[in-house]
């Protein structure tokens, strides 16, 4: 371990054979015995490693001004935290059945990339008050090595017809292609799968299906 | 001889019991396994005894892998297999003592009194081989999907991979998932029915992201590779119809 002082924070640089196991067991002794006793222990990657987590994005994506002077950002956002009474809002919209909050909740912390659109609208000069909608959102799980999962497309469906849902599956496959995450698969209803499909995902490919398991009682 | 033993309680006088068993066994075609010790301590993995493992059972961790001149695959990236081991909601693990698994067969001589302390110890993963894996990704709250469920050559077909998968059910739904998939070949198709897989009752289908630099190039664009395909990496800007 190498400790660096850094203004106030501690960085702890991990040698690349220690596991992730035995360096936070060590980190909390080491932490004890620290003069200052509100010390962080950061996990920073090590030099030669890819960063763990996607990095958290944030970007205007599209920006037009209404007929009546109001203008309209559409922002992308990756790694931000979803509200899951808006999302629950919009599977509402979009007509998917409702599932339990706290489960969307875990479901959404233990996800490896969430992506989502927001729509801020608001008249010049007044950006301060704009008002926030959360208009798309796609997710996926991941291994962080080999396999990855799309799960919960969606767009609202007032922006629909428009790109973004495009946009949302481009930039998953290109954070997951990114990371070396190779196998990206998803289960698409017949009415998306054209959709897919033009996106160059294939249906079926050399016969691999997904099977689910159904509990006979 | 099966209906007797049922109707007896499964209790049966010695010289008839040893004639049941067989015949059942034969009735179900899995001859029952080795002592085993089922581990869900990813702990208890040694990577590079999985890495051997995925090399004995020509398992690849890519989709389409790239078969060498005798049809073997690629041996697993280590590094990456120790990060998948740590993302991966449920991790089981088989093993059996070596002198049921011919593949790692150490060829001891034993004594006039056979290795009697080797019968008797149970087997452990620190004193055993490991012979069969699965593991499972979750977002621990809705979903999950099961990968890598593999089983040495030559302890197949004796329920071993069905321990596993079912342990590894097991898992899920204790901590409340029921949306549970696999991916499967159409070769892993019939071990997963038997196990209680089957198509998706909402008719969903299955796709995964096959674009490749060779079926729609477009000038300079950014390739990864996953075993033989080479994956095409959608450019920044898409086109937005505003």
């Amino acid at each position: 371990m190498v400790f660096h002082l850094h203004k106030n924070e501690i960085e702890v640089k991990r040698q690349p054979k220690v596991s992730n196991l035995k360096a936070g067991f060590w980190e909390s002794i080491r932490s004890g015995f620290g003069k200052n006793n509100t010390i962080q222990v950061i996990e920073t990657p090590s030099s030669e490693e890819e960063e763990e987590e996607p990095l958290p994005e944030e970007f205007v994506l599209v920006e037009k001004t209404q007929p009546d002077g109001t203008i309209e950002q559409i922002i992308f956002s990756s790694g931000g935290d979803v509200d899951v009474y808006d999302l629950q809002a919009l599977c509402d919209k979009v007509g998917w059945p409702r599932r339990p909050l706290s489960k969307l909740a875990a479901a959404l912390k233990n996800s490896y990339i969430v992506a989502t659109l927001h729509s801020r609208k608001f008249s010049l000069g007044e950006e301060g008050n704009a008002e926030k909608k959360l208009i798309g959102m796609a997710r996926a799980t991941s291994d962080h090595a080999f396999n990855a999962t799309i799960w919960d497309v969606l767009v609202d469906p007032s922006h629909q017809g428009q790109g973004l849902g495009k946009v949302l599956i481009e930039k998953l496959i290109r954070t997951l292609l990114q990371r070396d995450i190779g196998n990206i698969s998803l289960f698409a209803d017949s009415k998306v799968v054209e959709f897919y499909r033009n996106l160059g995902f294939e249906p079926d490919p050399e016969g691999i299906k997904g099977m689910f398991w159904y509990p006979m009682y | 001889m099966a209906v007797a033993a049922a109707v007896h309680g499964n209790y049966l006088p010695a010289k008839f019991r040893r004639f049941t068993r067989t015949t059942l066994s034969q009735l179900t075609s899995l001859p029952p396994p080795p002592p085993l010790f089922i581990s869900t301590n990813p702990n208890d993995v040694n990577p590079t005894h999985l890495k051997n493992l995925y090399s004995i059972c020509n398992h690849s961790s890519h989709r389409f892998p790239k078969l060498n001149s005798n049809g073997k695959v690629e041996p697993v990236d280590i590094d990456k297999l120790k990060k998948a081991l740590v993302h991966s909601y449920v991790v089981v693990s088989v093993f059996t003592r070596s002198e049921f698994v011919p593949e790692y067969e150490s060829g001891r001589v034993f004594g006039s009194c056979g290795d009697w302390i080797g019968k008797v110890v149970p087997v452990t993963p620190g004193n055993g081989e490991l012979v069969g894996f699965g593991r499972a990704v979750s977002d621990c709250g809705l979903t999950a999907a099961i990968y890598d469920v593999m089983v040495i050559p030559s302890l197949r077909r004796r329920g071993i991979g069905r321990k596993i998968v079912q342990r590894i059910l097991r898992i899920l739904v204790n901590r409340d998932i029921y949306d549970i998939a696999s991916l499967c070949s159409d070769q892993q198709k019939p071990f997963f029915r038997a196990c209680g897989f089957g198509d998706d009752i909402l008719a969903s289908t299955t796709m995964m992201y096959t674009r490749s630099a060779s079926t729609h190039a477009e000038g300079e664009q950014m390739v990864k590779s996953a075993g033989r395909k080479l994956l095409l990496v959608p450019s920044l800007s898409g086109n937005l119809k505003i």
